[in-house]
């Protein structure tokens, strides 16, 4: 048997059971956020999820001859662990989904890498039936390294400038698909029917990180909530309203 | 913890469990799914879930001209793609019937078989991966790195070249390519005693690998098994022997087998038949600066090139196994169709889930690294 511990502090009067205001904490989060972007840009993990082709000059990239380790660079097997989702080539629809659910696993900050023209445009499989031709419709992109496929050099310097990126705060995408989720999700929808929904609850994550803005929801989430109302926390108001 | 709104699903009685294995995993090759049944650690059912990879390469073929397609062959299968390039331009010179000058044949054969050395580097470092011996794959990727330095030299590229196309090759080797390779063939050799000792003689590698995932002869053959794991059951098949495309009726190198048809075996097999394009590649150096000539026969304008009508079947010894294309045309500036017969989609799928059936969860990985499927070819 559970026991409920009586809640004793006051949240109006406790500060730690405040919510911070943002201009009183702006300028400290600032600073904060100015070392944790130069301390995360120093260590960073890619996903092990060969999506296409260019997975075969990633174990150059990694191993001893190009060595990306000393760029902090490492292979990590899970998501959750995990800062940088690399789409190494083609997408094809199959994968897109997997991609996405894997991208919303994964904990902010995050980035998302482009290797290769198919992400780009198409490239080779520019008019097949079965692969995706511009992934940026349906994930935040912080950078594309062109080519098919990227040299490892080519490879590394994109890693370079996606850690110089991070460490001025510009690789910022990912804050992206939580201001303009509607967006994203009408891209998905567009390509896996309107029932499409993944496990992760975006629009209370875009709340938690403050970044909920108006284009957040819309028609598209409203679909989200008719079909898999259970994955989703619409406020009631704003449910009602967009159903209206 | 818990949480307090938490209510215990009830399941009915049974001691088995469903595991996703793949997509995202490091224990699979490349963007491949498997889905497994299991009591304890033991498979009870098991079943392959490809189609990752799927980009219609058959019809969007058709939908671009003959030459078009060579830079498209390639991305079939990508740890080995000459092999691709070769048995498209065979199907297209059947067809059209163009004649390949004999200098090109053998500039050929040297890609293909500098191609497999690099593939088997590559795999075997993978299959040392699954068991924990890390330091094999580290070097088998490095010792495979001078190979492509190679193929950059010769191409152009490192992983697809794009330099075997229909009537002969792109361009003829540079000054000074035989030597490099050369050296190369010696270096690797004086390497090979280096990788028995951390690898092919490790009796942590023998323990896991021997009696695991057996194919008998009768099974091979009925299965559709080809390449170094049919080689591994004791059958000496093998194209270069029994159907010689380009130079291969002229050189002189053996087919080695091994008869108990596990993961062992098989990884043997991969080792001696780097000995063997060792052997191979010596004798086309030795050769090819006596034989002159032309590296391409004259084509036409490639824009405008209607093959006549008619069918091909070629096929090729690749790294993995045998591929097969079989290209059919009706006169016009496009394939009417093209079919590819990969060794993969045998291997990956019918053949995984038949040796996998039974086992425990620890050898799927090695299993499927020891069987080298390759998924992009897989699912085309």
């Amino acid at each position: 048997m559970t026991t409920n511990i009586p809640i004793t502090s006051d949240p109006n009067t406790d500060i730690a059971c405040r919510t911070p205001d943002m201009q009183e904490r702006s300028l400290l989060r600032k600073v904060i956020d100015r070392i944790a972007d130069r301390c995360r840009s120093r260590s960073l993990f890619i996903l092990h999820y060969c999506t296409g082709c260019g997975a075969i000059e990633l174990p150059p990239t990694i191993t001893s001859r190009f060595d990306s380790e000393r760029l902090g660079i490492q292979p990590m097997v899970t998501p959750r662990q995990a800062d940088i989702l690399l789409i190494t080539g083609y997408l094809s629809v199959k994968t897109l989904k997997r991609v996405i659910l894997t991208y919303e696993q994964m904990s902010a900050p995050k980035y998302v890498v482009g290797m290769g023209s198919c992400t780009i445009n198409g490239g080779m499989y520019w008019h097949s039936y079965a692969t995706i031709k511009r992934l940026q419709e349906y994930l935040p992109v912080d950078m594309y390294m062109a080519g098919c496929m990227p040299r490892p050099e080519a490879i590394q310097q994109g890693f370079l400038q996606l850690i110089d990126n991070i460490d001025k705060g510009k690789a910022i995408a990912w804050q992206d698909y939580y201001q303009q989720y509607d967006k994203y999700l009408a891209n998905q929808q567009a390509l896996f029917g309107p029932d499409w929904h993944t496990p992760t609850d975006v629009i209370a994550e875009a709340r938690h990180y403050e970044l909920f803005t108006e284009k957040t929801t819309g028609e598209h989430t409203a679909l989200l909530a008719k079909y898999a109302s259970k994955y989703v926390t619409l406020q009631h108001e704003e449910h009602e309203e967009i159903v209206k | 913890m818990r949480p307090e709104n938490y209510q215990p699903v009830e399941h009915p009685a049974s001691q088995e469990y469903e595991l996703y294995f793949g997509p995202n995993h490091p224990g699979i090759e490349g963007n491949y799914a498997l889905k497994v049944r299991l009591t304890g650690d033991e498979i009870v059912g098991i079943r392959a879930d490809g189609g990752y990879l799927h980009r219609g390469f058959e019809k969007i073929m058709e939908d671009r001209l003959w030459i078009q397609n060579v830079a498209l062959v390639p991305r079939i299968c990508v740890p080995d793609p000459p092999p691709m390039e070769e048995t498209y331009a065979r199907a297209v010179e059947m067809i059209g019937g163009l004649e390949v000058p004999e200098r090109a044949k053998w500039i050929r054969a040297m890609i293909l078989e500098m191609s497999r050395i690099c593939g088997h580097l590559f795999i075997l470092g993978g299959t040392a991966a699954p068991i924990g011996q890390y330091s094999n794959m580290f070097w088998g990727v490095a010792d495979r790195d001078y190979f492509l330095d190679l193929f950059e030299a010769l191409t152009g590229a490192r992983v697809y070249h794009m330099f075997i196309t229909p009537g002969g090759v792109r361009r003829d080797i540079p000054d000074g390519f035989l030597d490099k390779l050369s050296h190369i063939l010696d270096y690797l050799e004086a390497r090979l005693p280096e990788y028995d000792d951390l690898f092919f003689n490790n009796p942590v590698f023998h323990k896991r690998a021997e009696g695991i995932g057996i194919i008998t002869q009768e099974q091979a053959l009925a299965w559709g098994v080809t390449g170094p794991n049919l080689r591994a059951c004791g059958l000496a098949l093998d194209v270069r022997r029994d159907d010689p495309y380009l130079i291969y009726d002229k050189l002189e190198f053996d087919i080695p087998t091994e008869t108990s048809g596990d993961v062992l075996a098989r990884t043997m097999v991969r080792r001696s038949e780097i000995i063997e394009s060792i052997k191979i590649l010596r004798q086309i150096i030795q050769h090819l600066p006596q034989i002159k000539g032309p590296i391409r026969c004259n084509l036409p304008n490639p824009l405008a090139w209607n093959l006549p009508e008619g069918d091909a079947y070629a096929r090729t010894e690749a790294q993995k196994g045998e591929l097969a294309f079989y290209a059919v045309s009706t006169g016009g500036a496009k394939p009417w169709r093209v079919h590819v017969r990969g060794p993969s989609s045998m291997h990956a799928v019918q053949v995984l889930e038949k040796l996998c059936l039974g086992g425990r969860i620890e050898d799927i990985a090695l299993i499927m690294f020891s069987l080298d499927a390759c998924p992009p070819e897989v699912d085309r």
